[in-house]
């Protein structure tokens, strides 16, 4: 069993990039490190940053990570755009094209690829996409119809039904979809914030738990007060 | 009448054949749960899962093949192209328990 | 739709396929509940994903299968994976949890009143079936859906334009539900 390491604790990440610099520098001198230990490369700006993962560095699965990435994601638009003549659709798209992300992720660290993606990228991807089907819909009414009455949308030339949907998969829920998971996907890898600085508890107090119950109470309140 | 609605041997089709054998590779990933399931490393069960998958592909090309469906390929190249994800998530989780990704 | 496998003169293979596809699966599900480590419950939750996709896929259900796929291999997997890498480990000698008898026997009893409906449940792919047979709704949309929509897909048609005000709702949950998990993670950025 690979039982050996109780170094869950992610987040101070300073002490890990010193400790793990350190190892590298160790490593030029006597090189009695395991094989997949490999030294950080000089002369990249990124190097030490990367908290010192020598794994991500690995020869099998980043140009393996580069052939398949482009057809992956490929394969993705095709999904979401052909879901109309075959299986698929924006969920399905979106879904397989967040996953390349994540492949992307795993193969040149998470940390890079959360500064290559921004979080304006993935919060445009949601909440455009969100807005986006809201217009769609919202267009139909605005020229007298219903929610999503397609027939009503002004495309011109093109069958506004069938564009009307592929618009909706397409710019809709696919970004949503993608957005979302990539979000999740980057919530999850950084954790739990216990410094309490999230939405507007950081002022009651420096203890995490005095945080969670505060914040608690104020949400059942801010419920019961909706309801 | 395609190829798999042509029959072979009293009154079996092709497609009956190509059915029979996904139901052989079923048998085959039920044998590989055993090694995901007890694998006394992680190791074992990555390769375990990652075999399934593959297999999976394999059974999901011959289900497309038997039921007439070319659409269906697009579902086997979905887990052809994620089960890799997965191998290498599994497998980059299993080096220093989450202490690489 | 071609129903090759139903029409053929013996059924045997049908049920093979499915009886073996349903043991997998079936297996699959009980190792994941019973696993005692948490790490070989998500890889046995992997592999119970391949047999769903593949049973969907038999059962002609290609876009619930494409769903299991990319969200199970490709998103379920990798999120579990991370969220196990905040845990740390405690060693098991045991392969499999023990098995609480209580709550052994209330899920049997589950089963066996879920078990007692199955006669009155018609057989897979039926052309009796309620849900195939009615003329209101699921021979409604199939007749229907290229006249109105002018798109192949039935199943895209109802999820985007017959119902299309659910699937706005949806997509609003998917949104939401990203709102919430930066909320329980106290974050105030995704990336």
């Amino acid at each position: 069993m690979s039982d050996d390491v109780d170094d869950t604790d992610m987040t101070d990440t300073t002490t890990d990039a010193a400790a793990d610099s350190e190892a590298g520098a160790s490593a030029d001198a006597d090189s009695d490190l395991p094989p997949h230990r490999a030294a950080p490369r000089s002369g990249r700006l990124d190097s030490e940053e990367r908290q010192g993962t020598p794994y991500t560095e690995s020869q099998v699965i980043m140009p393996t990570v580069k052939i398949v990435a482009p057809f992956a994601f490929t394969f993705g638009l095709f999904i979401t755009f052909h879901g109309s003549g075959s299986p698929g659709g924006g969920f399905q798209g979106g879904a397989i094209m967040a996953a390349v992300v994540f492949m992307i992720a795993f193969a040149f660290g998470i940390e890079s690829t959360r500064d290559w993606l921004a979080n304006t990228v993935v919060v445009a991807l949601a909440v455009g996409g969100a807005l986006a089907f809201a217009g769609i819909g919202l267009v139909p009414v605005a020229l007298g119809g219903a929610f999503l009455q397609y027939d009503l949308l002004p495309i011109p030339i093109l069958d506004p039904v069938k564009y009307g949907m592929e618009g909706v998969e397409v710019v809709g829920i696919a970004p949503i979809v993608s957005g979302v998971l990539m979000g999740l996907f980057f919530l999850l890898a950084r954790g739990f914030n216990s410094e309490g600085s999230g939405f507007g508890n950081g002022s009651l107090g420096e203890d995490g738990s005095i945080d969670e119950t505060g914040s608690l109470e104020e949400d059942a309140a801010d419920a019961g007060g909706d309801r | 009448m395609s190829v798999v609605d042509a029959a072979l041997v009293a009154g079996y089709t092709v497609g009956d054949f190509l059915l029979l054998a996904a139901a052989g590779f079923t048998v085959l990933a039920i044998g590989m749960l055993y090694r995901a399931v007890k694998g006394p490393t992680m190791q074992d069960r990555v390769l375990a899962v990652n075999v399934l998958g593959t297999n999976t592909v394999v059974i999901l090309a011959i289900l497309s093949a038997a039921l007439s469906e070319p659409t269906f390929l697009d579902i086997a190249l979905v887990y052809a192209l994620l089960n890799f994800l997965m191998a290498i998530a599994i497998s980059k989780f299993t080096v220093e328990r989450g202490g690489v990704l | 739709m071609t129903v090759s496998g139903f029409a053929s003169p013996v059924a045997a293979q049908v049920t093979a396929i499915e009886a073996s596809l349903l043991a997998f699966v079936v297996l699959t599900a009980l190792a994941t509940a019973l696993a005692r480590d948490v790490l070989a419950a998500v890889i046995v939750f992997g592999a119970y994903s391949l047999g769903m996709a593949a049973l969907y896929t038999f059962y002609r259900a290609p876009d619930v299968a494409l769903t299991e796929a990319a969200i199970s291999a490709g998103v379920t997997t990798v999120l579990l994976l991370l969220t196990l890498a905040k845990t740390t480990r405690i060693d098991h000698d045991a392969v499999f949890e023990e098995v609480n008898l209580p709550a052994a026997g209330a899920a049997g009893f589950l089963f066996a009143g879920l078990l007692l409906t199955m006669g009155d449940i018609p057989a897979i792919g039926s052309p009796d079936a309620p849900v195939w047979s009615n003329p209101d709704v699921t021979q409604w949309y199939l007749t229907e859906t290229y006249a109105q929509t002018h798109v192949e897909n039935t199943v895209m048609a109802v999820l985007a334009a017959f119902r299309g005000f659910d699937t706005f709702g949806e997509a609003v949950v998917v949104f939401a539900g990203g709102i919430a998990a930066l909320i329980v993670l106290h974050r105030e950025v995704f990336a």
